[in-house]
C-alpha cells in the first residue's frame, strides 16, 4: 500500500474525530446540566416547576411542600373526594450526596402511602460518562429497579443476598460510582418522607447519662474540649467577594449538660431551662458573634420554621418552629465572646441522643458570580459530648462507609488481581536483560510470551472486564483539580484508574511511557494485537508503515490535540470532555462499538480496521494522552541501551514498528512503545551486525566467545600475564 | 560522528563535573533561573524581555498572594511565562538533563525537550505556589 493512500486513511479518521463532536449536541438536550427553574428549591408549590405527576401517576393535584426536609402529597379525586395516592420528594431537598461529576443527580422520587416507590425521574445530573458514554437511558434503567421496592427495605448495589434480607441492584458498567451514590440518594430521601409520614418507624437512641463532676467551666476550656462549637462561613464560600469578615460566625453547644448549661445559662437559668423542657426533649444554644446574616433566617414568620439552622443525627433531619425557640439573653461563662444575636432551641423528639454525634447545619444560598444563579449550600459541623461527659464514655458508633471505601470493599478480589497484574508487568520489565538475552531475532518469545499476555489480559481482564481506560479525561481532571478543589474521593471512587494512574506515573519516570502505551493499555494492546493477527494471517503484504519524513511531521498532531485539549478545557470542561471524544477508548471498551451512535462506531472502528495495516496509528499520531505521558518521558530515569555502530548500522531501526529510531540510530523515548525488539538484537550475536562480525573472527580465530557484557559487546580476552617463575 | 547512546549531542554545563554536593545547588538554581552571561550576549533583545516579563510575573504572584488575581489570570501568566522561558533558556542555558535525575549526564536541548522540561518543571512550581496560596486562602476558587 502507497503510503500517499494510507495518509488519507489518517486524514480520514481526523475527520471522523470532529464528526463525532454532531451527535454530541444532540445529546446535549438530555438532562445533563438542565437548566431548572431557580423556583425548585425555594416555592412551596414544587410541582408547579417540576413534573411530579411522572412520578407519581393517577395524582391529579398536589400539596405545597410540608415537612422536614420536604416533601409533597399527591392526590387523586375519587367520587369527589380527594384521597392521597402518594408522596413526591426532590432529592435535593433531602441530600446533596455527589456523584462521580462531583455534583449532585437532581432527582425527583414518587412514593406510594405504602412507601413503596412509584416512579423516579432525572431532572438534572453533570456525569460526563453519561453525556457522551453512557446513554442516559442507563441510569432511566437503573432507577426503574426501584419501582415497587419498599423504601425500608436494604437496596444495595451488587448481587441479592436474601440470607441477609439484601436486595441487590445492577449497576452500571462504566458508571458505578454514579449508581452507588444515586442508591443513597434514592435511599436517603426515602426514608427521609418515610419516617415523617409514619410509613418507618423512626429511629429510637438510647439518651444520654451525663457525668456532672461540679466544674464550673470558663468559654475557653469548653471551647478547648470541643462542648462547645465554632462554624464559621465566609462570605467566598457563598459566592461573595472575599472578605476579612466572615459571612457569620456562630458558636454552639449542648445545654442539657448540666456542667455546658450552668456554664452558659448560670445555674439558676439552666434548673429553669430543664423544667421547662419535658423529658427527652433537648436544648442547645446558639450565638452568632461576627456577620450580619440572621441565622434565625429572613423568612422566619411566627408559625414558621426556622429555615436557617437544623440539627442531623444519623438519617435524622430535626428543625425548630417558634414554639421550640427561647430567649438567649447572655452567657455566663468566663470569657465568652460577645454576640450580636442569640437563640435556645428545643429538639423535641426521641430520636434525638445527647450521647451520639450530630451536626449543626447552617443553611445558605450560593450564588454564582457568572450567572447569578443561587443553589443551596449546607455548612455544617460535628459535635459529640467527649468521653468524660458521659456516664461510661462515647457509645460505639458505626458510621456507614464512603462510597469510595465501598467500592474498594465489594470488588477486593478484582483490586488484588488488578494489583499483581500491574506489579507482575513491572518486575517483567525490570528483569528485561535476562528475557532479551534468552530470545533471538529468529525466536523473540521469552519476551513476547510475557508481552503478549499482557495485551491478553489488557484487553480482556482491564479493558472490557473492569473498564479501566486511562483517559485523558482524567489528566484535564486531575488538572482541574489541582487547581480548584483537589478531592481524593473523586479519584478513589474507582480503584483501578487510581491504581493503574500510580503505575503509570511511577513508570513513566523509571522508564518512559512505553511499559503503559506498549504493554497495558488496552486501547493499543488490541491495537497492536490486531496488526500481529494481520500478519500472522496472511495480510503482511498489506501492512505498512510510514515514511520517516511524513512519521516525523504527524507525530507532533498528538502533541497538538493534547494541548488543545488541555486549553479547551480551560474554558470548559465540558466541551473538553466532548472533544476527548477523539479517544475511541469509550466507543470500544465503556459502551461498547455496537452500542452507540454510527460516527462513534465508525470512527472507533476505522481506527481498529486501520491498525490490522499499520501498526498502532492512533498511538502514533493522534492519542493526547500519549503526547501527554511522552512529555514527560524524555526525563525517563532509564532508557534503551545502544553501541556507537547503531549510528550507521539500521537493522533495529528497520524493524522498530514505533518508528521510534532515527537515521542516526538513536532512540526517542517520546515515540518509543518498549517492544524491546532492538534489545533482543543489541545482545544476538547472529543479528546484530557488529556482534555478528566480531563472532566471525574470534570463531576464525580460535577464540573463545565470552558472554556478551552489558555494553553489548562479547567481554574482552584479556590474556592473564605469565607467573613470574620462582627464584 | 553521532553519538547514538544519546538523543542529541552530550554538553557539560559549568557545573556538571562538580561533585553532587555542590552540583545539587547549582541545579536548582539553574532550574530557577533561565538566564545566563552567555545567553545574555547572544540574544540580548530576548533574554532583556524574558527579564522584564519575569519581572511581571513575579508581580502577577505577588497580587496572587495579596489575593488580588484570579486563578485564571495566574494560569494565564503561568502559561505565557513558560512560552518565553523556553525561548530564553534555548538561548541561555540550551541544556536538559539525560537519564537519572540524581545523575550528571546532560544533553543539548531540542524545542521540544525545552518544551517538555520547562512545561513539566514549571508545572510543579506553579502547582507548589498555587497549592500554598490556596492554603493560606490567598486565592479565591
Amino acid at each position: 500500500m502507497k503510503p500517499l493512500s494510507a495518509l488519507r486513511g489518517i486524514a480520514m479518521a481526523a475527520l471522523l474525530a470532529a464528526t463525532t463532536l454532531l451527535p454530541a449536541q444532540v445529546s446535549a438536550q438530555s438532562a445533563y446540566e438542565a437548566n431548572l427553574p431557580p423556583e425548585i428549591n425555594t416555592s412551596p408549590a414544587l410541582c408547579d416547576y417540576v413534573p411530579c405527576k411522572e412520578v407519581l401517576p393517577g395524582a391529579t393535584s398536589f400539596s405545597e411542600r410540608k415537612g422536614q426536609p420536604p416533601y409533597v402529597e399527591g392526590y387523586a379525586e375519587e367520587n369527589g373526594q380527594r384521597k392521597l395516592v402518594g408522596y413526591v420528594v426532590l432529592s435535593t431537598d433531602v441530600t446533596d450526596t455527589p456523584a462521580y461529576s462531583g455534583k449532585p443527580v437532581i432527582t425527583l422520587i414518587g412514593l406510594t402511602p405504602q412507601g413503596n416507590f412509584a416512579g423516579i425521574k432525572i431532572l438534572k445530573h453533570s456525569e460526563p460518562i453519561l453525556l457522551l458514554g453512557i446513554p442516559e437511558s442507563a441510569l432511566v434503567k437503573f432507577n426503574n429497579q426501584y419501582l415497587g421496592k419498599f423504601v425500608g427495605a436494604n437496596i444495595e448495589i451488587g448481587r441479592s443476598r436474601p440470607e441477609e434480607e439484601i436486595i441487590g441492584l445492577d449497576a452500571i458498567s462504566g458508571a458505578t460510582v454514579t449508581v452507588i451514590a444515586q442508591n443513597q440518594v434514592m435511599m436517603m430521601s426515602g426514608a427521609a418522607v418515610g419516617r415523617q409520614v409514619g410509613i418507618l418507624e423512626k429511629t429510637v437512641r438510647p439518651q444520654a447519662r451525663f457525668v456532672d463532676s461540679g466544674r464550673k467551666l470558663d468559654w475557653a476550656t469548653m471551647v478547648k474540649e470541643g462542648v462547645v462549637q465554632r462554624l464559621t462561613v465566609m462570605p467566598e464560600q457563598v459566592g461573595l467577594e472575599r472578605g476579612k469578615d466572615p459571612f457569620i460566625d456562630l458558636w454552639y453547644g449542648y445545654l442539657n449538660h448540666p456542667e455546658v448549661g450552668r456554664a452558659i445559662m448560670g445555674e439558676t437559668g439552666w434548673r429553669d431551662l430543664m423544667a421547662r423542657i419535658k423529658e427527652g426533649e433537648h436544648a442547645l444554644f446558639v450565638i452568632r458573634t461576627a456577620g450580619r446574616e440572621s441565622f434565625k433566617g429572613s423568612g422566619f414568620v411566627r408559625g414558621g420554621i426556622y429555615d436557617r439552622v437544623q440539627l442531623r443525627q444519623g438519617q435524622d433531619v430535626f428543625t425548630f418552629r417558634d414554639l421550640d425557640y427561647y430567649n438567649l439573653y447572655g452567657i455566663s461563662a468566663p470569657g465568652a465572646p460577645s454576640f450580636t444575636e442569640s437563640a435556645i432551641f428545643i429538639v423535641r423528639s426521641s430520636s434525638f441522643s445527647g450521647a451520639f454525634p450530630w451536626k449543626f447545619i447552617f443553611l445558605g444560598n450560593r450564588i454564582d458570580r457568572e450567572t447569578g444563579a443561587r443553589t443551596f449550600i449546607n455548612f455544617d459541623r460535628e459535635y459529640w459530648l467527649p468521653d468524660a461527659y458521659i456516664e461510661g464514655g462515647r457509645p460505639e458508633v458505626k458510621k456507614p462507609d464512603a462510597p469510595w471505601v465501598r467500592v474498594w470493599k465489594t470488588r477486593a478480589l478484582e483490586i488484588v488481581l488488578f494489583s499483581a497484574l500491574l506489579v507482575a508487568v513491572a518486575v517483567v520489565y525490570a528483569k528485561r536483560d535476562e528475557l532479551t538475552r534468552r530470545s533471538t531475532r529468529k525466536n523473540k518469545w521469552p519476551v513476547n510470551a510475557f508481552k503478549y499476555s499482557a495485551w491478553i489480559i489488557s484487553i480482556g481482564f482491564v479493558g472490557f472486564g473492569l473498564l479501566a481506560q486511562p483517559s485523558i479525561t482524567q489528566v484535564l481532571t486531575w488538572f482541574h483539580s489541582l487547581l480548584f478543589k483537589w478531592e481524593w474521593e473523586l479519584f478513589l471512587t474507582d480503584p483501578f484508574i487510581f491504581l493503574f494512574w500510580i503505575f503509570i506515573i511511577v513508570t513513566v519516570f523509571v522508564w518512559g511511557r512505553g511499559l503503559f502505551c506498549g504493554w497495558l493499555c488496552p486501547f493499543g494492546s488490541l491495537s497492536e494485537l490486531l496488526y500481529k493477527v494481520g500478519g500472522a494471517i496472511g495480510l503482511k503484504r498489506f501492512q505498512f508503515a510510514l515514511p520517516m519524513k511524513w512519521h516525523n511531521r504527524l507525530k507532533w498532531v498528538k502533541y497538538a490535540v493534547f494541548f488543545g485539549l488541555l486549553a479547551v478545557s480551560m474554558f470548559s470542561m465540558g466541551l473538553a470532555e466532548k472533544l476527548a471524544e477523539v479517544e475511541p477508548f469509550k466507543t470500544t471498551f465503556l459502551v461498547g462499538l455496537f452500542n452507540r451512535s454510527w460516527p462513534y462506531t465508525l470512527f472507533a472502528a476505522g481506527l481498529l480496521g486501520l491498525s490490522i495495516f499499520m501498526e498502532r496509528p492512533f498511538c502514533k499520531y493522534l492519542c493526547p494522552l500519549g503526547a501527554s505521558l511522552a512529555m514527560p518521558s524524555t526525563f525517563r530515569w532509564f532508557g534503551l541501551r545502544r553501541k556507537q555502530e547503531c549510528d550507521s548500522c539500521k537493522a533495529c531501526a528497520v524493524g522498530c514498528g514505533s518508528l521510534a529510531i532515527d537515521e542516526k540510530g538513536r532512540i526517542d523515548h517520546r515515540e518509543c512503545m518498549l517492544c524491546l525488539d532492538c534489545m533482543v538484537l543489541y545482545t544476538d550475536d547472529h543479528a546484530c551486525p557488529p556482534l555478528a562480525q566480531e563472532r566471525k573472527r574470534r570463531t576464525k580465530d580460535g577464540l573463545p566467545l565470552t558472554p556478551i557484557g552489558k555494553d553489548g559487546y562479547y567481554i574482552p580476552i584479556k590474556p592473564v600475564a605469565p607467573a613470574a617463575p620462582r627464584a | 560522528m553521532v553519538d547514538p547512546r544519546i538523543l542529541t549531542e552530550q554538553v557539560e554545563p559549568p557545573y556538571a563535573s562538580r561533585g553532587s554536593a555542590s552540583r545539587l545547588p547549582a541545579e536548582i538554581w539553574d532550574h530557577l533561573w533561565p538566564w545566563s552571561r552567555n545567553g545574555f550576549q547572544r540574544q540580548r533583545v530576548v533574554q532583556a524581555a524574558g527579564l522584564a516579563l519575569a519581572a511581571a510575573a513575579s508581580v502577577a504572584w505577588i497580587l496572587a498572594a495579596m489575593g488580588n488575581m484570579t486563578p485564571g489570570a495566574i494560569i494565564g501568566w503561568w502559561f505565557g511565562w513558560s512560552v518565553f522561558e523556553v525561548a530564553v533558556r534555548l538561548g541561555s542555558k540550551p541544556y536538559v538533563k539525560d537519564g537519572p535525575w540524581w545523575g550528571s549526564r546532560y544533553r543539548r536541548a531540542s524545542i521540544m525537550d525545552m518544551i517538555c522540561y520547562v512545561g513539566f518543571k514549571n508545572l510543579l512550581i506553579g502547582a507548589a505556589l498555587f497549592i500554598v496560596l490556596k492554603s493560606m486562602g490567598l486565592v479565591q476558587v
